[in-house]
């Protein structure tokens, strides 16, 4: 068995160790004796996404998201087939924002690539940076990362990827973090996501699996004890505190 | 002089002292205090500097290199302010002058040597205008307390508008750092390494800035000597490497740093590539500012900064180096230095994620931990307050290490176990602690 994972644009996002995630991905299933390729596409690339098994978008800052923001509408309708088809996808933060309809800002409104209809406002005060922890129906562990956005995220009647234990989520007040659509998962989890949600991880490389090779497919355990402690650690330091981001950076 | 000023010195040394009494450095207070009682005291007693006023910026080398300008300039026989310990804002700053004036408030200096952080070039500049900034490098560290390096370049660029007739002394090998110089409209010079050094090139290792600032279009690398350090140029716009006015050339690397700077030689005991820079830096600096420069072997081999970069202690039969190592190009530079020593070794990493630090240790990623995994090391124990995560970034290149949160207890046993070869690499909150027990642990042999 093979999986193919395209990381999108690393030379324009690459924020905050996106590249744990492809790492992740690739050791776990390496591990498992299955083979594992990442294709890095640059901007000028081509994008065959019937050779892709999992699609990785980051995020950049403002002004090379918006590079890729031109780049991504020319790919729009075949991105949108491949999620269709149940493709999977993890969109961290600035590539989480992309995949809604619009971002409207200061400046002006950044059309988004309408994959999912939730959309993004600047946030009128300051950045929501801080730990986070989340429950997720996708992990029997707590799911632990980083959040650091400008923008708040509404996302209407999509199913959110997890409930707040600590942290600020979407927008701050909804209590809920991230999206769940389809086999797509968008988040503002940086940490990287992966490695200390394995669970989160597994759930990614089973779905991919299944869709290729048409059935279901139990991947053999792991032996996790790291990652558990890792994932405990923060879990244990935060829970049952209120997070205050806004006493740490004005926009 | 004013009687407001002499009282904001007297109330600020006595800071200074109480703080020392309490094993604290107490350089944010002593600043504190003396703006608040004068609000102009910076002004004048920058004014008060006889010759020229120097400040360091760049996300990696600041301290290294003010250190090393105020010795060589002590060197030649010049009087300087510094702020040493890398006390880098604005109240570090107004206390690295306070605390050098006497009693009867004034100060006797020729030079001003002041690293600045970045952001905090903007609250600087307004209270003096340097003559010259050394800018060294634009690499990303801290993204969640700056955000973004383009906020970083943003703050610099207004920085350097406060200051017009500033002569920017900046790293041509940085397409970042030349950009700014170029953009500010400032007079400027440049410093760098001309010719390839390392065959072999980190291709995993993330490069900043990979696109043109003036354009938008990728830049096209000849070479990369690290990081997005190399020979650039924008295959769409006039925007490349400049012509470099202080070129380092024949650099050899190992466990001693030897090299021409515009054809003087240099031999220092240093380890680290990214010391030819820091050394070149003072080397354009010295010469900019048209200081006749003599000895400058002998006082880079007598320097001893004792500030945990690259510090070197012997502890019952370990030899142990220190060196900070706080975000991703820095790390990298860290694990080239310690892989060309091809000894037997033990290896500590501590990672904290206080305020200082940066609360967000996702950039842990962004290293290329999988050259650790030479069998020339022989153990690495990880430690500080999120061992578990760097733990779990060295099992993603398949690296098993030991977890010991307490650093002294993580030294103690690498000395009782080890190879009497230690590195202790840890970032910025535990630096002045490590250095602090590392000390206490070499005196207790005595």
């Amino acid at each position: 068995m093979k999986l193919t994972i395209g990381h999108l644009y690393p030379d324009l996002l690459n924020l905050y160790g996106d590249r744990g995630n492809i790492q992740c991905m690739m050791k776990r299933l390496q591990w498992r004796g299955i083979e594992a390729e990442t294709i890095e596409f640059e901007i000028q690339d081509e994008v065959d996404f019937s050779e892709l098994d999992i699609v990785l978008l980051g995020g950049g800052s403002d002004r090379e998201q918006m590079l890729v923001c031109e780049r991504l509408k020319e790919i729009r309708d075949d991105f949108k087939a491949y999620v269709e088809d149940g493709g999977v996808v993890l969109a961290v933060c600035g590539g989480y924002q992309l995949l809604g309809t619009h971002y409207s800002t200061d400046q002006g409104v950044i059309e988004g690539l309408s994959i999912v209809d939730i959309y993004t406002e600047q946030g009128k005060d300051y950045r929501l940076i801080d730990n986070i922890v989340l429950e997720s129906e996708l992990s029997d562990m707590p799911v632990v990362g980083f959040e650091n956005h400008g923008g708040r995220t509404y996302i209407k009647d999509q199913k959110p990827f997890g409930k707040v234990i600590y942290g600020s989520g979407n927008d701050g007040q909804s209590g809920y973090e991230g999206i769940i659509y389809k086999n797509v998962i968008g988040t503002y989890l940086h940490g990287p996501l992966l490695p200390k949600n394995p669970q989160i991880c597994d759930h990614l490389l089973s779905k991919a699996l299944e869709r290729k090779y048409k059935k279901s497919i139990e991947l053999a355990p792991l032996d996790d004890t790291e990652e558990r402690e890792a994932n405990t650690y923060i879990y244990q330091r935060f829970k049952g505190k209120v997070s205050r981001p806004q006493d740490q950076e004005q926009i | 002089m004013k009687i407001r000023r002499l009282f904001a010195i007297w109330a600020s040394k006595l800071t200074g002292f109480v703080c020392k009494l309490l094993g604290k450095q107490g350089l944010t207070w002593s600043g504190k205090i003396a703006l608040t009682i004068d609000p102009d005291i910076l002004t004048e007693m920058a004014a008060d500097v006889r010759e020229k006023i120097f400040v360091v910026c760049g996300t990696n080398g600041k301290t290294t290199i003010n250190n090393l300008l105020c010795s060589t300039l002590e060197g030649q026989g010049k009087k300087v302010i510094c702020n040493h310990s890398g006390s880098n804002m604005l109240n570090g700053a107004i206390a690295a002058f306070v605390l050098s004036a006497k009693w009867n408030g004034k100060i006797d200096a020729d030079y001003a040597c002041i690293e600045v952080d970045e952001a905090s070039t903007l609250r600087i500049f307004p209270h003096f205008k340097p003559d010259y900034m050394i800018l060294n490098n634009l690499f990303r560290d801290q993204l969640d307390r700056y955000g973004e390096i383009d906020i970083t370049m943003n703050l610099l660029k207004d920085a350097m508008r406060i200051a017009p007739e500033m002569t920017i002394i900046v790293n041509g090998d940085d397409a970042l750092s030349t950009y700014l110089a170029q953009e500010s409209g400032n007079p400027y010079v440049t410093y760098g390494i001309q010719e390839q050094v390392f065959e072999e090139q980190s291709i995993n290792e993330i490069k900043e800035g990979r696109f043109c600032k003036k354009c938008g279009a990728k830049l096209f690398y000849n070479f990369y000597h690290y990081s997005q350090l190399g020979d650039y140029h924008c295959p769409n716009c006039d925007f490349h490497r400049p012509e470099l006015n202080y070129n380092a050339s024949n650099v050899k690397t190992g466990k001693v740093l030897d090299f021409d700077a515009n054809g003087e030689h240099i031999h220092v005991n240093y380890r680290g590539f990214y010391n030819v820079y820091n050394i070149l830096a003072v080397y354009a600096a010295v010469k900019e500012a048209g200081i006749p420069l003599q000895n400058f072997n002998e006082i880079l081999g007598k320097y001893n900064p004792e500030n945990g970069r690259m510090e070197h202690f012997s502890i019952k039969g370990t030899e142990i180096i220190l060196n900070l190592a706080k975000n991703p190009a820095g790390f990298n530079q860290n694990i080239s230095a310690v892989m060309e020593d091809d000894s037997p070794k033990d290896l500590i990493i501590l990672i904290n994620d206080n305020d200082q630090d940066g609360i967000d240790v996702s950039w842990l990623w962004d290293v290329d931990f999988d050259r650790l995994g030479d069998p020339s090391i022989r153990s690495i124990t990880v430690s500080g307050i999120r061992c578990q995560d760097m733990r779990l970034r060295l099992k993603y290149v398949d690296i098993p290490s030991i977890l010991e949160p307490d650093i002294e207890t993580a030294v103690r046993k690498r000395i009782a176990d080890g190879t009497g070869n230690l590195y202790v690499l840890v970032n910025y909150t535990a630096l002045y602690s490590t250095h602090n027990i590392l000390k206490r642990m070499e005196g207790e042999q005595s």
